[in-house]
């Protein structure tokens, strides 16, 4: 019996052919909607959205050098795609919408850009980006286009089935990868150290790309013995770094990798040592976090709100709020490895309540546990809104604490 | 300062002074602000972050929309950065300096609007350009204009000084490990994507672990059409095949990075290989000696033009450092000739690649480090 959303089945194993056409159905609707002509897209998970091409992993300034950028006109069959990866458009981008590199962060790939627009537009299109760039803004010279943003937000908030699947697929390729790593937590082991185990695997086990360096934070006692903060709370998540674990370490680990663009998350307690087992106080914090997720997805189905959300998942740790002051009790993931909807954030009770919860929705609930003195515990799991509740996209155990999800 | 490469804390404080490299980015920052009239920048770019504030920060994939991580502003001299908490941030940037994440945008307006001396900017450039970005200065500089802070911050990062280089060779010699694991262990029936993960593995084996891009692993067909593939796939890499290799890792926010020609399997090469490589070395060796002081990005491209071999579809320069910068020069896509009016400068350190690729042989690719100095290129590379 599988899970459905919008009256349709998540699938086993994703038809990113099918993807790829709702999901540009879906924006000519939005497109149409909002009557708007030509969407010029530069961010990197939009252009992944509109044209289903992947890219390597890189860091944030080649991203930016090397761009993708994507054009979707109004009533055609697909989407253009610019880029300096034509081995990641899919088999069946038609060949006359596959072109050559624009880096629009120069003049001469604003200006091209520009110049490839005007020909794929009718004069006096009605056109918008997602983003732009100071070269862009020059050469626009005084036109000042519309935002992309509401069209991109409105069709990437629910999942089509496939999407839902993707996810599924890149966290498990991640979760395998992490039971490669879980017997290397020994006295000793250096953070760079299971970096390299976890990153080996997901590439053999067919990830499309890292998302994030790897974090396997050791977190202490109490806050005051960790980094200072603006807010008095924690600090998570800190970069990784060579440094050695030692004996009885608490690590909240958090890792997102890509498949077909899509993220996962994975997010654990682990505790270092030669034969680790959490002492009373530990699974005492563990078990209130399994009472906190429990009572949060009781409220995970369409027409819930978020407010409602994190107001039940306040209410099972005794009225304190279970997440940290800068972060968030839920938060969605898809081509982004943190999007909308997000649940409990400084945007406040206002913008919660109106957010309704609807089939194809994402969340990643992360309830953090924190007991002074004693650290804390904290792990992420996946969920779909489906038509009638929720389906886990996640599967991990939570060793070396006791339960199954 | 000692030139040996190595990651180990050494107890005299030797290998690279990080306080004087922060000190002397900070003072070229202001210089070049000066010099492109901005009163203040605010800058999202995690290289340009890195640069103006020397805060060690999260690695993640991909490009993300600007939005203000970091404001330095002339008059005081000082960065303000958005970090939540005090570790990785150098002492130099104060608690009172810090802003926490909010994913409230009048919030994020007020953090940045309370900056000591933003609010009396005239001129305030931004490294990133979003539809909002006009409505984010009025609202924490009102009245003043907005500008494009990349030149500046360009001038700022385009010349290496001594710190930097040693950076950036420490970052080259992981890579050529990398690059050396990689061909270790490309025996026929390996994957590309297997590879990838022996690269990956191989940085943080030498405790270091996001790269500037993962590898590049891309075995070339001995028949039919070939071309250079970023995307590595399950394919089986068969004895005697010419495999594009590329490895990369960042040191500290600094960039190695180094391209070869690989034969798979104990293979004696075809003579059309060991030629297709030769042919990619001395294209790529010839590119490298145009990297003088006053040479512009034409005189790169021309360079590789007088070779005689195709245009590559992938970028022939740019620029090294905090990962991939200014200039970009490439000869590929509908904004080519890229960066042809770049000017080439003393100090400035450059990645030079080259592809080289004929049906029935396979494809080659050369990639080189190389220093501009007064008296010429220096190539950094080893490998």
């Amino acid at each position: 019996m599988g899970a459905v959303v919008a009256g349709s089945p998540i699938p086993d194993v994703p038809d990113l052919a099918r993807m790829r056409r709702e999901r540009h159905a879906r924006l000519q609707a939005a497109m149409a909607e909002q009557g708007l002509d030509v969407l010029v897209l530069l961010g990197s998970s939009a252009v992944a959205y509109a044209t289903g091409a992947v890219v390597p992993g890189t860091d944030s300034g080649r991203a930016v050098l090397m761009r993708p950028v994507a054009v979707v006109v109004r009533g055609a069959p697909a989407a253009h795609l610019f880029t300096p990866y034509p081995d990641g458009a899919p088999d069946d981008l038609p060949a006359d919408h596959l072109h050559g590199p624009l880096h629009p962060e120069l003049d001469e790939g604003a200006e091209a850009l520009l110049a490839a627009v005007a020909e794929l537009a009718a004069p006096g299109a009605a056109l918008a980006f997602d983003e732009l760039t100071h070269p862009l803004g020059r050469a626009l010279a005084g036109r000042d286009p519309a935002d992309a943003g509401a069209v991109l937000g409105a069709v990437r908030l629910c999942k089509t089935p496939d999407e839902l699947a993707c996810i599924r697929a890149a966290q498990r390729i991640n979760e395998l990868a992490m039971s490669e790593v879980e017997p290397r937590l020994r006295p000793g082991v250096r953070q760079t150290d299971l970096t390299g185990v976890f990153l080996r695997r997901i590439f053999e086990l067919g990830a499309t790309a890292n998302c994030i360096d790897p974090i396997w934070q050791v977190m202490p006692p109490r806050r005051a013995d960790g980094p200072w903060t603006t807010h008095g709370d924690i600090a998570f998540p800190t970069a990784t770094t060579d440094r050695l674990l030692r004996e009885g370490d608490v690590v909240w680990v958090d890792t997102g990798i890509s498949y077909q663009g899509y993220a996962s998350d994975f997010g654990r307690t682990w505790i270092v040592g030669t034969d680790p087992r959490p002492a009373a106080r530990q699974q005492a914090q563990f078990r209130r976090w399994r009472e906190v997720m429990a009572a949060a997805l009781e409220r995970c189905k369409p027409g819930a709100t978020a407010l409602e959300m994190g107001r039940a998942a306040t209410a099972a740790n005794d009225g304190v709020k279970p997440w940290i002051e800068h972060f968030y009790l839920a938060h969605g993931v898809g081509l982004d490895s943190a999007e909308m909807p997000l649940v409990g954030t400084d945007l406040g009770d206002a913008f919660d309540e109106r957010l309704v919860l609807q089939p194809g929705m994402v969340l990643v609930l992360e309830p953090v546990i924190w007991d002074e003195g004693a650290a804390g515990y904290r792990s992420e799991d996946i969920v779909a809104v489906t038509d009638d509740g929720w389906e886990p996209l996640s599967s991990h155990p939570y060793d070396p604490f006791e339960g199954a999800w | 300062m000692t030139t040996a490469v190595g990651t180990a804390a050494l107890p005299e404080g030797g290998r690279i002074d990080f306080a004087r490299l922060r000190a002397e980015r900070r003072r070229r920052l202001l210089e070049a602000m000066a010099a492109h009239d901005l009163d203040a920048v605010i800058l999202g770019r995690p290289a340009n972050v890195l640069y103006a504030s020397g805060a060690r920060q999260l690695w993640t994939a991909g490009a993300r929309p600007f939005g203000p991580a970091c404001v330095v502003v002339r008059e005081t001299g000082r960065a303000h950065l958005l970090s939540t908490w005090d570790e990785g941030v150098p002492a130099e940037v104060a608690h009172e300096d810090l802003f926490g994440l909010s994913w409230n945008p009048v919030r994020v307006i007020g953090n940045v609007a309370a900056v000591p001396g933003l609010g009396q900017a005239r001129r305030v450039g931004t490294d990133g350009f979003g539809i909002g970005t006009p409505r984010l200065v009025a609202s924490v500089a009102p009245g003043a204009e907005v500008a494009d802070a990349g030149p500046a911050l360009a001038a700022a990062r385009v010349v290496k000084g001594a710190e930097e280089l040693s950076c950036i060779e420490t970052a080259l010699a992981v890579a050529e490990g990398a690059l050396a694991a990689m061909a270790g262990a490309m025996r026929p029936g390996i994957t590309e994507r297997e590879l990838v993960g022996v690269h990956a593995a191989a940085l943080a084996d030498r405790g270091v672990t996001a790269p500037g891009s993962e590898a590049v692993a891309c075995a070339t067909p001995r028949r039919g059409p070939v071309r250079l593939r970023r995307m590595a796939g399950d394919r089986l890499i068969g004895a005697g095949e010419l495999v594009a290799l590329s490895a990369n890792a960042l040191y500290c926010g600094y960039e190695g990075a180094v391209g070869r020609a690989v034969l798979a399997g104990a293979a004696i090469p075809t003579a059309a290989q060991a030629r297709l490589v030769e042919r990619a070395r001395d294209a790529t060796a010839a590119v490298v000696a145009a990297c003088r002081p006053g040479a512009s990005g034409a005189d790169l491209l021309a360079a590789w033009h007088r070779t005689g071999e195709a245009s590559s579809p992938e970028p022939l320069a740019w620029g090294l450092g905090l990962g991939m910068e200014a200039p970009l020069i490439s000869a590929a896509g509908p904004a080519a000739p890229v960066g042809a009016g770049a000017v080439i400068s003393e100090g400035m350190v450059l990645a030079v690649q080259g592809w080289v690729a004929e049906e029935g042989a396979g494809g080659a690719l050369q990639l080189d480090v190389v220093h501009v100095t007064g008296s010429g290129p220096r190539v950094l590379s080893r490998a």
